[in-house]
Parts: C-alpha cells; structure tokens; sequence
C-alpha cells in the first residue's frame, strides 16, 4: 500500500534521512523505532508532505506521491498524527474534530449535520473527548491532546494513519490507554505505521518492525523475533 | 448642559466615529495578519480605491446598495492580488521584502487613482439625507450612523463567519499551526488569500463609508494607513475588539487637540500613539513570529 524507496530528506544541514526504503502493506501495522534524533519523525513528516524530500521516491497506492504538498497527501487518504500532538489550542475540541474532515465538510453550508455521524463514532472511541467537546483544546491533559489528536486523524476516514510518537510525554497508565486505542484501530483493519522511541511497546502491537539508527535502517524483520531478540534490544533499544 | 462642555463632547463624538473607521481598517491588519502573518501596507489606498470604485459605480447609474458590494467585491479582488503577486513571493524567500513590496502596490494604486481620477476631492454620493440628527444635543450625520454601524456590522459579520463556517474555522487552524492545518487535509495557501479577499473587502467597504463624511481623494490613503497601523499596533495584531476602543480613542483625541492646540496638531495623537506602542516593544512590531518563520 505504500512503498518508500532510499528517501533522502533533511533541514537546514546534513540529511537526517539517509536513503531508507520502507514497505507498508495493507492492514499492516509496522513499526519504527530507534533512539532520540534516529530521523523517525523526519521520515513521517517526509512521507506527509510536511518536508520535501531530497531524494527517493513515495509511492502510495500505486501513485507517486513524492514532493505533494501535506494537504494534498492528507486528501489521498494518508494521514500524520504529529508528534507532540499539535492540536489547535484555542479552538475547541469539537472544531478539532471537525478540522480532521475537513475536505469533506461544506466550507460555508451546515457542516454539524454533515459531520455528526462521524463525530459520534469518534465520541463512542474517546468518551472523555465527548465531555470536554465545547472546552479550549490547549487547556486539556496531555493524554486528551494525544486522544484528540487520534480522534482528528481518524475523522478523515484515512485509509493508512502515520502515528509519530504518541507516547511522548504521557504517563505509563495513560500510554496504555493510548496503544489499547491503537490496537483497536488496527484490529478493525486500519493500516498504520507507528513511529516510537519506546520500542517494547510498538513491538508488542506491530506486526514488522523496522529499526532506524542516524537516519539509516540498520535492522528490520518480524516484530515478534526482533522483541524476542536480546542482542537486538540491548544493542538498538536500550 | 454647560455649551462648551457639549462642544467638546460633539469633537470627541465626531473624532471617535472617524476611529470607528480607523479600526475597520486596522481589522483589515488583523484578518491577514492571523493566517499569514503579513500585513498590507497599503491597505489605505485599498480604502481609497474601494471609494472610487464606488463612486464610478454610482457614476454608471447603480443604486447605493448595489455600490456598496460592487466595491467589495474590487477590494477582494485587490486584496487578493496583492498577496499572490507580492506577498507571497517575498515571504517563500523567508524575508521581509513583503512591507517593502506591499508599500510600492500601494504607491502605484495611488498614482494610477491620481491619473485616472485626479488629484481634486470627490463628493461619494449616498441615499440618505444630508440633515443632522440631534441625540441629547449631540448632533451627528446619517452617514457618521452609517460609519458606525457599518464598522460594526462588517467586523461582526466577519468574526461570526470565523466562528460558525468551516471554512473560518479553517483560517483559524492555519494561524493557530499551519503544518498541523496542512495535515488536516486544508490548503494553507488558501486559507492565506481568502484571508487576504475578506481583508481587501473589509478595505473597500471602509471606503464607502468613510467617503461620504470626509470626500475621496488621493489623500485619504496615506493617513488612513497610518493611523489604522497605530489602532492595530495599540490594540495587538492577533486578535480582538480592542481595536475598536483603540480606534475610538485616537479619533476622539485627534479632534480634540486639533481643538486645543490649532487644527496642524490633528495628526500628533496617532502619530505619539505609534511611536509609544513602538518603543514600548522592543522586539518589533511582528516580533516572534516572523523570526520563527526565518
Ligand atoms: N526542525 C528541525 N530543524 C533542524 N534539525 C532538525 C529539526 N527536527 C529534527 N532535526 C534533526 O534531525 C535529526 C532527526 O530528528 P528526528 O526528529 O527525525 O528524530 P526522531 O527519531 O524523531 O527523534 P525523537 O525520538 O526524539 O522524536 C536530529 O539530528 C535532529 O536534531
Ligand atoms: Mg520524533
């Protein structure tokens, strides 16, 4: 369903992604882990569109996707929950969700109507998020910005979701939370490429695995194997 | 009441409706300045040429209330060109080169309005009458109700449309986090000229009601744009009605030291205002967020 072949990327300086080719197939959940600064996340912005990349190709669904713009990959189905959430504060949770379908939503008719169904189905997953639906989302705990953030992806009927480092920050009861959510999306046929510093975790919920070290894949395989692996977790994992 | 009390509370009145419409323009500041972080400088001579465009509308023989969406729909036009060809262009280059080149637009409006219309002062024709009206002593014209109302109006309008389309809501994400915006799937860009229209109307509209109490002329512009860029440095270029209070009170002081200290010191409020909001911020007018953008 997506393929990625020697994708070169980077900022100012160096590539922070240095030619890595990653394959994704339907229904999958593959896994990307790797120490702090590894390049997971510049390879998920990369991939969304948010940096343009230096070299290689994406292909999604058959279609080269290489060097569109973030809204134009989000419309194709392929969506990135950033890492560090990124929800927008002063707007509510509800408007939030909204955003989330928002090439779907009529620019200036009734689009409450058009988008009820939705937001229900995204309620029914996140309760919490239901509660606090008319609150500022800048004022909600890191694990409701994290549920939110999910919840808005998931309003875009995506057809693949890139999660980038949805642990990050939240206390070990509610990253528990958070990845019982993941594996319930996966379990209803999501495909999902979730990108994580805390390995034994996205090793437990992903099917493949792949290991990124200063931008390069250094090890891939079964994720299974590689968590059953000691040298692999000591060496790579910490 | 005492007679020269009332004297003094009639300029502040008249001044303060004038600061209603510096702080419609000023709005203009905000709306764009909120998605893209880039303001027009010349957004007075978008105010002058939506009052022209709705002269020559009224000229061709169109009613008032057909004049005044026709040079709307002129400034949106404006507004918009003016961020795809200048704006646009300098800020891809991540510089200021932006306030520069939305500076020489606005020379080149002017000198093209000075060509084509001349540089003499135009009545701006209106359905109403000319007459006074007499609130507690305070008399004021239906087209100062009309500068009221209409500032009022456009700026509610517009922040209900923020708050109650998607496509508001959109402009919204965009200047709360443009990328994070991007992922949802909206065209940034877009969010950016629609912005830029609205603005641009805002402007036009300005004009149709600021023009009937002061004339048109090339003049307008230049004050215009400097007094409205002290409302909105005053008042904050992220967001809010404080523009209005803002607005309010620079107009009422210019009237009321032109009456004090002889009618040359009019423009010395906006003046003082702006070099008071300049030096008591250090950091620049754009501050941080232009600096994040390099
Ligand atoms: N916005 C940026 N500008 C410049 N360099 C950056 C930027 N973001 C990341 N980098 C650099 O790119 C490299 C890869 O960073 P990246 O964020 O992709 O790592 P990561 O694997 O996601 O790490 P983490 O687990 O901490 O999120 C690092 O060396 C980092 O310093
Ligand atoms: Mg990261």
């Amino acid at each position: 369903m997506l393929k990625v072949e020697n994708l070169r990327a980077g900022y100012s300086g160096d590539d922070a992604v240095r030619g890595i080719s990653i394959e994704v197939t339907e229904g999958s959940c593959i896994a990307l882990v790797g120490a702090n600064g590894a390049g997971k996340s510049t390879l998920a912005k990369t991939l969304c569109g948010l940096l343009t990349p230096r070299g290689g190709r994406v292909i999604f669904d058959g279609k080269e996707i290489t060097g569109l713009s973030a809204s134009e990959v989000a419309r194709r189905g392929l969506c990135l929950c950033p890492e560090g959430r990124r929800v927008f504060g002063p707007l509510t949770v509800e408007e939030n969700l909204l955003l989330g379908a928002y090439p779907r939503l009529p620019s200036f008719g009734p689009f409450r109507r058009a988008a009820s169904g939705d937001l229900q189905r995204i309620y029914a997953m996140f309760p919490r998020l239901r509660e606090r639906r008319s609150q500022q989302a800048g004022s909600l705990s890191g694990g409701e910005q994290q549920m939110l953030a999910i919840g808005r992806v998931l309003m875009a009927n995506p057809r693949f979701v890139v999660l980038d480092e949805p642990s990050m920050g939240l206390a070990p009861l509610v990253v528990k939370e958070v990845f019982e959510a993941i594996c319930s999306l996966h379990a209803s046929g999501m495909t999902i490429l979730l990108s994580e510093q805390f390995a034994k975790i996205a090793l437990v919920v992903s099917n493949y695995a792949y290991i990124i070290e200063r931008g390069s894949v250094v090890l891939e395989g079964a994720s299974k194997g590689l968590a059953e692996n000691p040298a692999v977790m000591s060496a790579y994992l910490g | 009441m005492d007679a020269k009390y009332l004297a003094l509370v009639q300029m502040a009145v008249g001044g303060g409706v004038m600061g209603m419409a510096y702080a419609l323009v000023a709005y203009g500041f905000q709306l764009t300045y909120a998605a893209g972080k880039a303001v027009n400088f010349g957004q007075g001579e978008l105010v002058m040429l939506g009052a022209f465009a709705g002269i020559t509308l009224s000229g061709i023989g169109l009613p008032y209330w057909a004049v005044v969406p026709g040079a709307m729909v002129v400034g949106a036009l404006l507004g918009w060109f003016i961020e795809r060809v200048a704006v646009r262009l300098a800020l891809k280059q991540r510089n200021e080169g932006w306030i520069l080149l939305t500076i020489i637009v606005g020379l080149f409006a002017l000198s093209s309005v000075e060509n084509i219309w001349g540089r003499e002062d135009r009545p701006f024709p209106v359905p109403w009458p000319a007459e006074a009206l007499d609130f507690f002593g305070i008399s004021f014209t239906w087209s100062e109700l009309a500068i009221v109302v209409g500032a009022l109006g456009m700026m509610t309008l517009v922040e209900l449309a923020k708050r109650y389309t998607m496509a508001g809501i959109a402009v919204q994400a965009v200047s709360a986090d443009p990328d994070a915006a991007e992922l949802c799937g909206i065209r940034s860009q877009s969010a950016i000229s629609l912005s830029w229209a609205v603005s641009g109307a805002a402007a036009a509209f300005a004009g149709t009601v600021i023009g009937p109490v002061t004339t048109v002329g090339p003049t307008m512009a230049a004050a215009l744009t400097l007094k409205a860029f002290s409302v909105a440095v005053v008042a904050g270029l992220d967001s809010g009605f404080g523009l209005v209070i803002a607005g309010v009170a620079l107009g009422a002081a210019e009237n009321l030291s032109g009456y004090a200290l002889g009618s040359g010191w009019r423009e010395a409020p906006g003046l003082i205002l702006l070099i008071l909001a300049l030096a008591l911020r250090p950091q620049g007018v754009f501050g941080k967020k232009i600096i994040r953008k390099v």
